[in-house]
């Protein structure tokens, strides 16, 4: 009997309304076990037509946790002069995080909302895209407020050691589960940039 | 201007040196797709494969081992500088052993500055030497004759000595060695 497919229901978004740049986007991709390329190049498995992208931008890595069933995932930059924000996190060239079960990623403006849903198969994973037409991620404008007035819940805690992602993004709509990445992901340095990527 | 003035700054590559043996290499030529001792530059964006089959950069010719046995997978580590490197056991028949631990399918590990991969009859000896440049890293391959667990006498749950090498720093004697009680 033929094992259930672990599934990354993938949302993208792009501000600038080209109807070019998803064009290459298939609706349903089934992958090996091989990390999935994203990037502007014919090698890469998402192609997304976007000139700032890099030929291959970012991949997407399916392994198994030691004693576990079920197929992880992480995340690595591959771009030497693009970034990538990862729930928080800026990663740089050939940096790389876990990812959790939802994850907010943007890349070369594009905004990426990844849903894992496990499967039993470590033959292979299949990816659902979903085009939005409206902003999955989007940053809290700062606003004007005197000294004494409340301080923000998502900002990040002081002194050193893993951060909270920060109020730079958040899923778009209440009903969202929680990434909770930020528990997840150990690391050790400070989120300095204060920009998506 | 000339080319040399306009080249950019070179950079020292971080070289990967795994020293490989497998008993049956001599009658059947398992590692002779390789070209032992030159090293090869690679870009550190690149899954490296080890295995039986074309795909993999590094073959083996046997039928024992598996189509994609392990990958090689770079990374930079946020509070560092320099390349590391993940291993990744890609066979679902057979388990891969770095120093102590056992890896099945699909699990994966940092690879320690030096360690014994293993699988099956085969040895990896491993050791990474540091390089400044973060696109390309180098491979080189020595061939050795000798099993490396004896040459080495490999005994990784134990310290690195205060020299800090293995090689140098035979344990030989200092092991509490196995025997039946009639054998006084």
């Amino acid at each position: 009997m033929e094992r259930p497919h672990t599934v990354l229901r993938v949302s993208l978004h792009h501000p600038v309304p080209d109807p070019t740049t998803f064009t290459l986007v298939p609706p349903r991709l089934q992958h090996d076990i091989s990390p999935l390329l994203v990037g502007r190049g014919p090698e890469a498995h998402l192609r997304l037509q976007l000139p700032h992208l890099s030929r291959r931008h970012l991949s997407l890595e399916p392994y198994l946790e030691k004693g576990g069933s079920l197929l992880t995932f992480s995340l690595k930059a591959l771009s030497r002069k693009g970034c990538v924000w990862v729930n928080g996190l800026t990663l740089r060239f050939l940096e790389q995080v876990p990812l959790s079960v939802v994850n907010r990623v943007a890349f070369s403006g594009v905004q990426m909302v990844v849903r894992i849903e496990g499967g039993t198969s470590l033959e292979a994973f299949v990816c659902f895209f979903h085009l939005s037409p409206s902003p999955l991620i989007y940053r809290l404008q700062a606003e004007e407020t005197d000294e004494w007035e409340g301080v923000p819940q998502e900002q990040p805690p002081p002194g050193p050691g893993p951060q909270a992602p920060g109020p730079l993004g958040f899923l778009h709509g209440p009903s969202q589960p929680s990434p909770g990445g930020a528990t997840e992901i150990q690391l050790q340095r400070e989120p300095q940039d204060r920009e998506l990527c | 201007m000339s080319s040399f003035e306009d080249a950019d700054t070179e950079e020292t590559l971080t070289c990967l040196q795994m020293t490989v043996y497998h008993p049956g290499h001599q009658q059947n030529g398992i590692f002779q797709s390789r070209r032992f001792f030159s090293r090869e530059k690679l870009p550190s964006s690149e899954v490296v494969k080890f295995g039986r089959n074309s795909i993999c950069q590094y073959t083996f010719q046997d039928k024992h081992a598996s189509r994609v046995q392990f990958s090689l997978h770079l990374f930079k580590k946020f509070d560092s500088s320099v390349l590391s490197f993940e291993i990744k056991n890609m066979s679902k028949k057979t388990s891969l052993i770095v120093d102590n631990q056992e890896l099945g399918y699909l699990n994966k590990m940092d690879l320690p500055p030096k360690c014994m991969v293993r699988f099956g009859d085969y040895q990896f000896l491993i050791e990474k030497e540091d390089g400044e440049s973060l696109e390309f890293f180098e491979i080189q391959f020595i061939l050795s004759t000798r099993s490396l667990l004896q040459e080495n006498n490999w005994l990784p749950q134990k310290p690195i000595p205060e020299c800090g090498n293995y090689l140098s720093c035979s344990t030989q004697g200092n092991s509490p060695i196995e025997m039946g009680e009639n054998e006084w």
